[in-house]
Parts: structure tokens; sequence; C-alpha cells
């Protein structure tokens, strides 16, 4: 038995401490899946909270034919995907601050070392560009670009969570990336606001 | 002027992951999680909670084909039910004299009869009656008014028959 399935099983038979340690481990992850689909650190931390106590409430139907990481990631992302509907198109941006340790990111160097609109803007435009750019995309295409590119999930993982097949996720995939070229076009000719 | 590519945006976009909650965001997140779960719990009608509470208790005895909130309701309900007859099939305590002639029990259950050695707590708590009463006559609440110790020979002066 896996960590997480004896967790679940003891937090079934009354160990609510062995939910906390569920709690624990997936907080970190479930937070920036959740906060790239929103832009916005407030609903984020809302959705969380909701998100694991749902999670909590409904352990007990959690029979294991996936593994509890496919199980809390679906509640996740429907969760958010419903909250993004009812939200509709009012929303502002809350964005977390960019930690520094990006500046020894080999990406981030390659991208600010050459010459392209990157490096001409500094982080905090290029960030609000980016996120501006995701939040333009539908919320089903920003959900597997966030699972796929942010948070580096297979495409097999992310048609386990959204219950489609493979070959939709990566035909979200590539509708996503071209909607994404074209809104960042717009920021290679207009590189600094 | 090349365009962005897909590897590109997935460079881009894999820069986001620096993005993160403030310092002590997730250290806190659980103990903000209990505190909302009991902020919850609170806000349930007490119904809710009793419910609940059943729920998890069969599941504690693993009675995996009870596990659902119909069975639930159903004993929480049973439970009130079996609670609710037997407060109202309890004697009542209060020492009574009534108003139609004693006829003394002369009946075989000597076993049962009390003496003065019986002790007093007994007397009051005993479920069957001392004496035989009418068969017409059911209960004293249905159809003769209680009428105190007071205007009667308290028990403990009854003589009692052996035979």
């Amino acid at each position: 038995m896996d960590e997480d399935s004896e967790l679940v099983a003891r937090t079934k038979s009354g160990h609510a401490s062995a939910f906390d340690q569920l709690v624990i481990k997936y907080t970190p992850r479930l937070y920036g899946l959740v906060y790239n689909m929103t832009s916005n650190h407030e609903d984020t931390n809302d959705l969380l909270q909701d998100i694991f106590s749902k999670a909590y409430k409904a352990i007990r139907s959690f029979r294991g034919k996936s593994t509890f990481y496919t199980w809390i990631h679906s509640i996740a992302v429907n969760m958010t995907l419903n909250f993004l509907k009812k939200r509709g198109r009012r929303f502002q941006l809350s964005l977390d601050d960019v930690d520094t340790s990006i500046q020894n990111d080999k990406q981030f160097l390659e991208a600010t070392a050459t010459n392209s609109p990157v490096r001409e803007a500094d982080l905090s435009e290029l960030q609000r560009r980016l996120n501006e750019a995701m939040m333009k995309l539908s919320d089903d295409h920003r959900a597997v670009v966030t699972m796929f590119h942010i948070q580096g999930m297979p495409h097999a993982e992310i048609s386990k969570i959204l219950r489609v097949s493979e070959g939709t996720v990566r035909s979200r995939l590539f509708y996503a990336n071209r909607q994404l070229q074209n809104y960042l076009d717009e920021f290679r000719k207009n590189p600094v606001s | 002027m090349d365009e962005f590519n897909d590897n590109e945006i997935a460079k881009l976009l894999r820069l986001k992951r620096y993005e993160q909650p403030p310092p002590g965001y997730f250290e806190n997140f659980l103990h903000e999680f209990h505190r909302r779960q009991r902020d919850e719990l609170l806000r349930q009608p007490l119904w809710r909670i009793c419910l609940d509470r059943a729920r998890d208790l069969m599941f504690k005895l693993d009675v995996r084909s009870l596990a659902s909130y119909p069975a639930a309701v159903a004993a929480v309900l049973v439970c009130a039910a079996i609670i609710s007859v037997k407060i109202y099939q309890q004697p009542d305590t209060t020492p009574v004299a009534f108003q139609s002639p004693p006829e003394l029990s002369a009946s075989g259950n000597t076993e049962r009869e009390w003496t003065l050695a019986s002790p007093v707590a007994t007397r009051i708590l005993r479920t069957q009656p001392l004496r035989r009463f009418d068969e017409n006559i059911q209960t004293h609440r249905v159809t003769i008014p209680p009428r105190y110790v007071l205007d009667s020979v308290p028990v403990s002066y009854e003589p009692t028959f052996r035979f």
C-alpha cells in the first residue's frame, strides 16, 4: 500500500490527522494548479479551502480506482472550472510575486539574453503579459495549458483528470498554443507598455 | 520577425512556476483549514451534526451496507422512537392513592410481595403495581384523577398479606 492509500485508509477509519498529512502534501501543487487557472491569489485561497473541505467530506466514497493524486486533482479542476464559469469575465488579476530564484533559471536567462521582447520588458511586465494571455484562453484550454506546460503533467495524466481522451488533450493544447502565440505576438510588437 | 514558437511558449509558461504565494502561506494553510472546518461545523443545524455523527459511527462499525444517508436517517429516527417509547412507558414515580377501594392482590407471586423490609426506594421505583385494579380502570392518568398521599394511608402502613 503506498503512502497516499495508507493515509486515505486511516482517514476513512476516523484519523483526521491522516488527512492533515494529505493536505500538507498536496497544497503546494494544487495551489499552483488553481492559481494559474484563476490568476488571482485570493480566489485561489478560498477555492483551495473548499477543495480540501469537499475532499474530506467525500473521501469515504473514494474507492481507490484511481490514485488519490488523480482524484483530488479532478476535484480541484472541476471546482475551479465551475468557479470560473460563475465568475465570467469579471475578474481582476491578483498575481503572486515572482520568486527571486527565477534569476537563476536557465530558461529565463536564455530568454533575457537573446534579442527578444522578453529581454526588453521587466519581470513584472512579462508576468502581467503572460497572465493576461492565459486569461484570454477559454477555461478548458487554460486548464490543459496549466497542467501540461506549468505543472509538467503528461498527457495521460491530464486525460484521466479531465476524463477526456488523450487526443482531446493534445488538440486543446495545440489550439491553446496557437492562441497564445497570437496574444504574445502583440507583446512582441509592443514589448514595453 | 520570428514568431514565438511552441518551444518558446512552453519556456515562458514554465516561468510561471516561480509565481509563489507570500512566505509562510503553506505553513499556515492547515491551521486556516482547521479553523474554517470548525466554523462550518458550528454553523450546521443540530440535526445535521447528529446525522453526520450517526454516519461516522456506522462507518467505524464497518457497516458498509448501511453507509448511506437514508440508512443514517432511518437509524436516527429509530433511536429517537425507541427513546420516546421508553420515556412514555416509564411509570409515574409520584406515590399516589386512588379513590377506588384497593383490592389487595392475593395472587400467588409471593416473591414479588412488598414487605416492610423492602427498601423504600424499591417501593417507589417498582414497575409492577402494588394493587390490582379493576381492568376497566386503565390508568390513573386516563380515568381517575390522582389523589395525593395525604388523603390515604401511606404505603408503608399497609399490611401485607402472606399466604
